[in-house]
């Protein structure tokens, strides 16, 4: 009897660890499985719902989950101590609004800067519009902004400080979420505004 | 004795041209600054470089009394993600042409002295290994989309 009880037990608990072996491995492996790569664009199929998160924008207005609903956002990370990268894509960025709109066309561009320490929302307000009137400024504290960015899967860290200065390492990717604030697609780079327009056409569509 | 006096001044003004041009085996071309929004504390340069000599020499310092300080930059994407990296000398290899542009090479000049804005220029002294050095001329330009494809 009490052999028969230890047997039942050691087979419960082997199916238990099967079970949660089987589920982390479905966990871990299902989004690459579904994500698929075409013309530089990375589609997840389901998109990926967003958490929660609280940063605010250049008008020091709240930016969270809710700015992103009801329409479509191209969503970069940089920051304003960045010469060469972060504008260069700011510039295709212009572009692709130039191709496939704005607001009017529910269209939003996100520039989230991950230096909050030098990147006050009147910095960004100076920054920005330099690029395009519509585009929207957002950071906020380091936890918001981790949350953020581990979401989309991106990343970003400061480097060691040097004669006064640092650079912060970022994630060259743009990122594409749908308007019920799920990551639906994500571009790697190198970026190129008509293939970055052509990827939200495709999702429209489709 | 005059003419011996001119004679030996032509020599050494010749002297002294065959040194500037043995130094200057470095051609910098198509140099500019990318316009940057106002306020903004730091911008970049882009230039090429072409090392028309037989010896390997370095970019190691650039001079521009409009910034506080200029480095030599690199951005490079790894894993997906953006590093600046700061160099301390930039290598010319013999007969190689080295490209500064959007995206890769870069000088970050930080902190602009006056405003800076398209239609204007800097003077940058570049600074070799060598002991050469080449003064060019940078126009301030607003960069158009594919200006990385451009170059």
């Amino acid at each position: 009897m009490t052999r028969k009880t230890l047997i039942s037990v050691t087979l419960v608990a082997a199916l238990g660890v099967i079970l949660v072996l089987g589920y982390l491995a479905g966990r871990t492996f299902r989004d690459p499985a579904r994500a698929v790569t075409v013309a530089g664009m990375t589609v997840l199929e389901p998109a990926a719902p967003l958490p929660e998160f609280r940063l605010h924008d250049q008008n020091n207005q709240v930016f969270d989950r809710a700015r992103l609903q009801g329409k479509w956002s191209y969503v970069f990370f940089g920051y304003t101590h960045c010469p060469d990268i972060c504008p260069t894509t700011l510039v295709i960025l212009r572009d692709v609004q130039k191709i496939a709109g704005g607001k009017e066309q529910g269209i939003q561009y996100i520039f989230v800067s991950v230096d909050p320490d030098r990147d006050k929302a009147t910095t960004l307000k100076n920054y920005l519009p330099y690029f395009h009137p519509e585009f929207i400024g957002a950071t906020g504290g380091q936890g918001e902004l981790i949350r953020l960015t581990r979401a989309l899967g991106a990343y970003y860290e400061a480097g060691e400080a040097r004669g006064g200065s640092y650079e912060v390492h970022h994630s060259a990717a743009i990122f594409l979420i749908d308007p019920e604030a799920r990551l639906r697609a994500l571009f790697a780079g190198p970026h190129d505004a008509a293939r970055l327009a052509q990827g939200l056409q495709r999702l429209k569509g489709g | 004795m005059v003419q011996c006096k001119r004679f030996a001044v032509g020599v050494m003004l010749l002297m002294t041209c065959l040194l500037a041009v043995a130094d200057s085996s470095i051609v910098v071309r198509d140099a500019w600054v990318r316009e940057a929004p106002p306020g903004a504390a730091v911008l970049a340069a882009y230039f090429t470089l072409e090392n028309t000599g037989t010896k390997q020499d370095k970019l190691v310092a650039v001079r521009c009394p409009d910034f506080d300080k200029i480095e030599i930059h690199a951005t490079e994407i790894r894993s997906g993600v953006a590093h600046m990296i700061a160099l301390d000398a930039l290598p010319i290899p013999p007969q190689a042409v080295v490209k500064l542009a959007p995206g890769g090479y870069h000088l970050m000049l930080h902190h602009p002295r006056r405003a800076l804005a398209a239609g204007m220029s800097i003077k940058l002294e570049l600074r070799f290994d060598s002991g050469a050095r080449v003064t060019v001329v940078a126009p301030v330009r607003r960069a158009q989309s594919g200006a990385a494809h451009h170059h």
